[in-house]
């Protein structure tokens, strides 16, 4: 026992040598003469386990974590210092009341005035909160998801402007919402709601027919079974349309983005460079979810 | 480990620079601990990126007893893994996955190092639970044996004793796939 114990002290005294001093397994026989038969194949068997365990996570992978990571830390960051009255920690009556004076304003033509706003304009404010209401008054994941598409190009057209205009900052405040409108189609996508249409897809006429007792009874303008699947197909098309508008983002935004990177000046590069890493790794994720 | 104590202590403080500081000095080895475990690089990939976010979320609560902060790390890796393992019951039966051969850009170093990646997945599954605890964390991990044995919540000769034989097992079952392999040939 003793011995053995000995044994295990002289082995972890070579490993520690081997493992984080850059020692040689010939050094550590020299060292320990006396263990040295039993000593060796077990520190080349241990050096070959350093060696094959030095696996490297995908560059692209680490790209993708660090930002998001980092995204994670202003969040809890940002989280901390927002005021109490302020979008997205606010009770209900005030997103109610906000809505309603955002209606209001509807009808002043200031709402139409700010949808063309950019992000360092006086009216961009009320653009925002349009949006915020669009998203309250969409009831379906499905419908939801399309906005948030649309969204997704207007902050992408907003950080090519800002990225023109040198205003770095604001280019980060449009990645954040653009990394979160990105977020939530995914989200969206695999939510049940979005994902069975894919599922109840059969054209009626391919329908199981299920034999059952003739009830006499009005007929409705189309069969039961026949509308299900027309609004199935219907859910399938806008399925497909969003997942074709997304394709389409994908494609186009981070390249819309890097051809800045050519034109704009250095400072704001690593915000540019910052908002194309959200965007390409923000669409694969929401093309993930759709697919 | 005064300077560690510090930028924790700032990582408390919400310091992000602090934060961020850490996480590039634990990544990697999370990451190799992780894929080591399970065997499998996508899931190693996205259960390394919530390691951190729960260590995000719960540095607060996180209290400095002279014990490194990767210890803390490695302890909440470990949680994951366990319960990754739990859940999927894959611990016998995981496919290896081929990608976890492949991430070397050097076409070379690639043909000589995957063997050697792909015999030590095969040996580590065949190790006990235990063996390939500390296979993991100080290969790996590269954690101390002192390290090792916090996070295991052994004495520091039960890890000794149980490193020693987790690299005779595992050159045993290296040796006896060779000879397999030998006599395929």
């Amino acid at each position: 026992m003793r011995k053995s114990r000995e044994f295990d002290n002289v082995l972890d005294e070579c490993l520690e040598r081997l493992l984080a001093k850059g020692g040689t397994v010939e050094q550590c026989l020299r060292s320990f003469p006396e263990h040295a038969d039993e000593l060796e194949p077990l520190l080349e068997t241990a050096l070959a386990t350093k060696q094959a365990s030095a696996i490297q996570p995908r560059p692209e992978f680490r790209d993708r974590a660090r930002y998001q990571f980092y995204a994670a830390l202003q969040e809890r960051e940002r989280k901390r210092s927002r005021p109490f009255f302020s979008w997205g920690w606010q009770p209900q009556w005030v997103a109610a009341v906000a809505i309603v004076l955002v209606l209001l304003l509807a009808g002043s033509g200031t709402v139409a005035a700010a949808s063309g706003s950019m992000p360092d304009e006086p009216l961009y404010p009320v653009k925002l909160a349009t949006e915020q209401v669009q998203l309250v008054l969409t009831p379906s994941a499905l419908g939801k998801a399309e906005l948030y598409a649309k969204l997704a190009d207007k902050r992408v057209l907003e950080i090519a402007s800002m990225a023109g205009k040198n205003k770095p900052e604001q280019i980060e405040r449009a990645t954040r919402r653009l990394n979160a409108y990105l977020t939530k189609i995914a989200a969206l996508a695999s939510t049940q709601e979005v994902t069975a249409g894919v599922v109840m897809a059969p054209a009626a006429e391919e329908a199981p027919v299920v034999e059952e007792a003739p009830v006499v009874r009005e007929a409705p303008l189309l069969p039961e079974r026949a509308r299900g699947g027309k609004e199935a197909r219907i859910k399938v098309d806008r399925r497909a349309r969003l997942r074709a508008t997304v394709v389409s983002y994908a494609a186009n935004h981070p390249a819309r983005l890097r051809a800045l990177l050519k034109t704009v000046p250095e400072s704001v590069k690593p915000a540019l460079l910052q908002a194309i890493a959200v965007s390409e790794a923000g669409y694969e994720k929401a093309l993930e979810s759709l697919d | 480990m005064q300077d560690e104590e510090s930028l924790v202590q700032r990582a408390k403080q919400r310091d992000q620079k602090a934060f961020a500081q850490l996480y590039e000095e634990h990544f990697d080895k999370i990451y190799r601990y992780v894929a080591l475990r399970i065997g499998d690089k996508t899931e190693a990939e996205d259960m390394t990126q919530q390691v951190f976010l729960n260590a995000l979320k719960s540095i607060s609560s996180f209290k400095w007893k002279g014990v490194p902060f990767a210890a803390w790390l490695f302890r909440i890796a470990h949680n994951q893994v366990v319960d990754y393992l739990r859940k999927k019951n894959k611990q016998a039966a995981a496919p290896l996955d081929e990608s976890l051969v492949s991430s070397d850009s050097n076409p070379q170093l690639m043909a000589e190092h995957s063997l050697d990646v792909e015999q030590l997945l095969l040996a580590t599954r065949r190790l006990t639970e235990a063996q390939r605890q500390v296979i993991s964390l100080r290969f790996a991990g590269e954690l101390s044996i002192n390290q090792v044995a916090n996070i295991m919540g052994k004495s520091q000769g039960a890890v000794k004793a149980l490193q020693h034989s987790a690299i005779v097992a595992l050159r045993k079952i290296l040796l006896a796939g060779n000879n397999e392999e030998v006599q395929r040939i």
